[in-house]
């Protein structure tokens, strides 16, 4: 039934997070998240779902419990081996896109390798842009894009290093539906082509028809796994 | 409306707490410095005859003539049926020593300095008031002992470590002395020693002359009955008027120079205006939702717009108190450099009190007010009309900063031009009117230009950033492109101080290197001999008629050509009159003329009534080769004929200079007060001048070799200019404050986006450089352009403002190895002011961040 280590990504132990106000988020929660998989987080708006995410893409630390990614405890590892590990190993798509407003769709896409300081950084982020299918908006700065392009951008963003673990919340709440379904689509094939352990938190009926696993939350809790 | 000041103002000033700091600071400073620079100059100014009304009382007329009055003139006016008193007064410098300390055998400059003092010679038997303060300690006052004992001012006794009873030297042109200290005058701000007239007379061998009469009027005597009756009696040359002309005069020498020192405090507190458009700028723009709620639940534009000039108006109120508190405290400062300016180029004047007046407290306040009013109405307009549906819309873009590149461009180029035609145009009642408006414009020419350069640059720059700063490099240059309004307005601030700073600095530069060559070309002689005292614009202490022979039969020396050098007054103001010895100067090629073959100029002097004068005199009075003068000199007045106008450089005042020959037809007792002295080919000048020091040791002169006045002249030269470091140096810190508050705002700004690139992966210290690329390209830009306004400015100032204001013809020297260390040292700044900024950025909370909307 428990998969052994090392097939999974992330793997959360008995995770416990409390907020400095002293809000509970997270109430003892323990989650596998394994590659090639999409894993939904479903439930109620303060259910806990951003704060999972948080865990997994190595942004925040548990107050008490373990989060294991690739093999690491990331509460023994300091700020600057959190950021090697984001930068390597991790990438993010956001609700409200983030796009940083002033750098073209390529040079945003281009950002992360840059950051890691990878060579050949332009033609992997116009790889990634012909990859989520609008190369021929490379040049273009976000406030020239529709929402569903601007995502698009953030995904190419998200997959230019080629990473094990993508971390998206809500990655349709700010879209309609027919740009949703092409967002979906990418983070299914993102999963599916390269290989990356997905894990996304959503409100939306059709995002959770794409995932692998099912994971509902509830106050801190899950409820159930399928 | 104040629920809604307190809510949309208050607190956010409170909470960005360092913002508004420096936003006040930066306020203050450009105040102080306005208010400190008036203080200063008004103490500096406003106090020539303070000494003299501390002895005698307040002065009603005065009777002067050039080249001295006749004592005789005292019988006459004494007996006429007049209610006044007439009180003979002679101000000399002399040299002072106390007898047993070691005595100032000048070897440096600075002991040059302090042998010596201003002597008042005054009749205490005919000056009640004078011998009651005389007499005030020792209650007796011997007629017999008069010419034995000295008054002296509080500030000489602190000096010298004088006390009631000690003995003094003085050091006349003829003789020493010794007296004995009666009484120290309490509360003294200057240097002086007082002497009975007659002693005075003997000390400087001025038998028969004083330098004024001085008169009182008793309340009854009418004034225009006065005048008649003494003026029938004064020979034409003489002037009778009252001290407040002199005064007058005075001010009106220095306006010039004032003003200039005024224009460069505005330069702070247009620095300052920047800053505030900024901060306003930045409250606006990172509270567009909340205006935009605000809008929707009814609140009308007005109040708005009411609620952010309140802002402006509280930032500006607040920093100009804090400017009027800061700036007494500058005054004091300054008021030391400014006097020495005073005196090295324009009048002997002790400084007065620093008095911070109602007046100047609210010119101050109004101007700081003024300033944030102006500066915070175009923000404040924007936030008036930020429509009720912004609230929905997200977060704030500086997109709205659109450019307009020909727009700009067009404007920039119209207000350069209008500059350059400005500065074209010939002074305005003697004051370069137009030469500060260009100055004016061409900054509002460069901030115009500002945008279109910022991203002209930038785009340029965009491959290298890249390529040598990586990501952060990228982020840079971009972010700095997009918040487009707030990087133009932080570069044309710092912009504008460093024009300032690049402008004195060539003017200054030039004009020291154009004095330096005018010295080498000026001094020819080996050595030079002077009355001991600290050289100081319009004082010629007169030397021993010995001296010149003395000096002509020491061995080695070739020749010695006597110079008489006295101040007179022309045409409402002081210049020099000088008369050497034309046919040793010929063939030195000592003076150098605008215009014409110097030989022929000189050989035309030894002439009957002929003169040259200076460029600053030509320029001052209009005068123009050919032109015959009217000089009164003795009890004559003296028709003199320009033959030539040469360069002059040592100060302010003009000069006249004729030949020997010429003046002693008039003022044939006129004293030398320079010996210049030439050595025979093959003698050693130190050993040559210490036989004459040792020749000369009773008399109080000093002796310097050619090397050591061209260093003196550099020294006071550089003294004189250090007014307008210290107003460079504060400006310069109004523009870094303001670069790490903008820098500061750039970085709140962005917040979300800093906490993004930290999802990107980026680490702490890429999020640091990247702040400090961005200081660091702020520095770039405003060293760009400010060397770009500045070296525009300069040309104004050397070729318009200073040759209008002063008269001098300053060649365009450009000191450049200083001017790039100072510009290096800038952008140094410019970077550390980015260190606060790159911190903040560093310790954002990315999770928190991202979710901020
Ligand atoms: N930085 C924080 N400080 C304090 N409390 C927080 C913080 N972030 C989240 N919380 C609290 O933790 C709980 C879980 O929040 P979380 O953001 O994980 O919910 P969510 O499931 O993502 O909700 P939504 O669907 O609305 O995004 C909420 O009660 C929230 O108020
Ligand atoms: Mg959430």
């Amino acid at each position: 039934m428990f998969p052994s280590k090392v097939s999974s990504a992330i793997s959360i132990r008995n995770a416990r997070k409390v907020y400095e106000g002293g809000v509970e988020a997270l109430r003892g929660v323990s989650l596998e998240i394994r590659p090639g998989q999409v894993t939904a987080l479903l439930g109620r708006s303060g259910c806990g779902k951003t704060t999972m995410l948080n865990l997994c893409g190595a942004m925040d630390f548990v107050t008490s419990g373990e989060v294991e990614i690739e093999g690491k405890l990331t509460n023994t590892l300091d700020d600057a081996a959190l950021t090697a590990l984001r930068r390597n190993r991790i990438g993010f798509i956001f609700q409200f896109f983030q796009l940083l407003p002033a750098l073209t769709a390529q040079e945003n896409v281009e950002m992360p390798l840059l950051l890691a300081g990878a060579k050949n950084a332009a033609a992997t982020a116009l790889e990634r842009l012909t990859w989520v299918g609008i190369p021929e908006k490379a040049k273009s700065l976000p406030f020239q894009l529709s929402g569903g392009q601007m995502q698009r951008v953030a995904i190419a963003r998200a997959m230019a290093h080629n990473p094990a673990i993508l971390v998206a919340d809500e990655p349709t709440g700010n879209l309609d539906t027919a740009s949703g379904d092409v967002v979906l689509q990418l983070i299914r094939r993102a999963a599916d082509e390269f290989g990356a352990a997905v894990v996304m938190a959503t409100h939306s009926l059709e995002a959770a028809a794409i995932a692998d696993v099912k994971v509902r939350m509830r106050d801190g809790h899950i409820e159930s796994v399928e | 409306m104040l629920q809604l000041f307190r809510r949309l103002i208050l607190r956010p000033l409170r909470r960005d707490l360092t913002r508004t700091l420096l936003t006040l600071v930066s306020i203050a400073l450009g105040v102080a410095v306005v208010i400190a620079i008036d203080l200063a100059g008004d103490a500096a100014t406003g106090s020539f005859q303070s000494s003299m009304t501390t002895l005698l009382g307040k002065v009603d007329y005065e009777i002067t003539n050039n080249g001295g009055v006749d004592e005789t003139l005292f019988g006459k006016l004494a007996t006429l049926p007049l209610n006044a008193r007439f009180t003979p007064v002679i101000q000399q410098p002399v040299g002072v020593a106390v007898p047993g300390v070691p005595g100032a055998s000048a070897t440096s400059f600075e002991e040059l300095l302090s042998g010596s003092t201003t002597m008042y010679g005054v009749d205490i038997i005919g000056n009640p008031d004078a011998a009651a303060n005389a007499a005030d300690a020792s209650g007796d006052l011997d007629p017999e002992n008069l010419e034995q004992f000295v008054v002296v001012s509080s500030e000489l006794a602190d000096r010298l470590h004088l006390k009631k009873g000690a003995a003094l030297e003085l050091q006349g042109s003829e003789k020493n002395a010794r007296f004995e200290v009666r009484y120290v005058v309490p509360n003294q701000r200057s240097e002086w020693v007082a002497v009975d007239i007659a002693a005075a007379q003997d000390l400087l061998s001025m038998q028969g002359r004083v330098d004024r009469m001085e008169i009182f009027l008793a309340p009854q005597q009418d004034e225009q009955a006065f005048l008649k009756t003494v003026r029938a009696v004064i020979p034409d040359a003489y002037e009778l008027e009252t001290p407040g002309a002199r005064s007058e005069e005075n001010r009106r020498m220095l306006r010039a120079f004032r003003w200039n020192l005024r224009i460069l405090s505005y330069i702070s507190l247009i620095v300052g205006a920047f800053l505030i458009y900024n901060s306003i700028a930045v409250s606006v723009v990172r509270r567009r939702g909340e205006i935009g709620i605000l809008r929707a639940i009814g609140t009308s534009s007005r109040a708005v717009l009411a609620i952010f000039l309140g802002e402006a108006m509280l930032l500006g109120l607040v920093g100009s108190l804090l400017g009027v508190a800061l700036g007494r405290v500058l005054a004091g400062g300054l008021l030391k450099l400014i006097a020495v300016t005073v005196n090295a180029l324009f009048v002997t004047s002790a400084p007065g009190e620093i008095a911070l007046s109602f007046t100047a407290v609210a010119t101050a306040v109004a101007s700081g007010l003024g300033v944030a009013f102006h500066s915070a109405l175009l923000p404040s307009l924007e936030a008036a009309g930020v429509a009720p549906a912004e609230a929905m819309r997200r977060a704030s873009r500086d997109h709205a900063a659109k450019l307009h590149v020909r727009r700009d461009l067009v404007w920039s180029v119209t207000l350069a031009v209008a500059a350059a035609l400005l500065s074209q145009m010939g002074p305005i009642a003697g004051r370069p009117v137009a030469g500060y408006l260009a100055t004016l414009l061409m900054i509002a020419a460069a901030a115009m230009v500002s945008p279109v350069f910022v991203t002209g640059l930038l785009r340029s720059l965009r491959g290298p950033l890249k390529k040598v700063g990586g990501a952060e490099g990228l982020l840079a240059g971009r972010s700095l492109t997009a918040s487009l309004a707030r990087t133009s307005i932080i570069v044309t601030a710092l912009a504008t101080a460093i024009a300032m700073m690049v402008s004195v600095g060539i003017m200054v530069g030039s004009f020291r290197e154009t004095v330096q060559m005018w010295i080498s070309s000026q001094l020819r002689a080996d050595l030079y001999l002077r009355g001991a005292g600290p050289p100081s614009a319009g004082v010629y202490p007169p030397i021993s008629s010995d001296i010149q022979g003395l000096i002509a039969d020491t061995e080695g020396v070739d020749k010695a050509e006597a110079f008489r050098g006295f101040e007179f007054r022309y045409e409402g103001a002081r210049a020099t009159f000088g008369a050497g010895e034309i046919a040793i100067q010929k063939g030195l090629g000592a003076l150098q003329f605008l215009q014409g073959n110097s030989q022929e100029i000189l050989t035309s002097l030894q002439a009957e009534d002929h003169c040259v004068v200076s460029e600053p005199f030509s320029n001052k009075h209009h005068v123009k080769v050919g032109d015959v003068l009217q000089i009164p000199l003795g009890k004559k007045i003296a028709p003199l004929r320009v033959m030539g106008i040469y360069y002059e450089y040592s100060s302010d005042r003009g000069y006249v200079i004729t030949d020997w020959s010429t003046l002693r037809k008039y003022l044939p007792e006129q004293p030398v007060t320079n010996v210049a002295v030439w050595l025979k080919p093959g003698f050693d000048q130190e050993k040559v001048q210490r036989v004459l020091e040792t020749e000369l040791r009773k008399y109080p002169v000093t002796i310097a070799a050619n090397r050591m006045l061209r260093e003196q002249a550099v020294i006071i030269f550089d003294r004189t200019f250090a007014v307008t470091y210290a107003l460079e140096a504060v400006a310069i810190l109004v523009a870094m404050l303001g670069a790490a508050n903008a820098l500061l705002a750039l970085v709140l700004d962005r917040r979300r986006e800093i906490g993004l690139i930290r999802y990107l992966g980026a680490t702490t210290p890429q999020v640091r450089k990247m702040i400090l690329t961005e200081a660091g390209l702020i520095g770039l830009l405003s060293g760009a352009l400010g060397l770009a306004l500045g070296s525009a400015l300069s040309l104004v100032l050397i070729f318009v403002i200073n040759k209008q204001s002063f008269g001098w013809t300053i060649q365009f020297h450009p000191p450049g190895v200083l001017l790039g260390a100072a510009l290096l040292l800038v952008w140094v700044v410019t970077v550390l002011a980015g260190v606060y900024p790159a911190s903040v950025a560093a310790a954002l909370q990315p999770v928190e961040t991202i979710h901020e909307e």
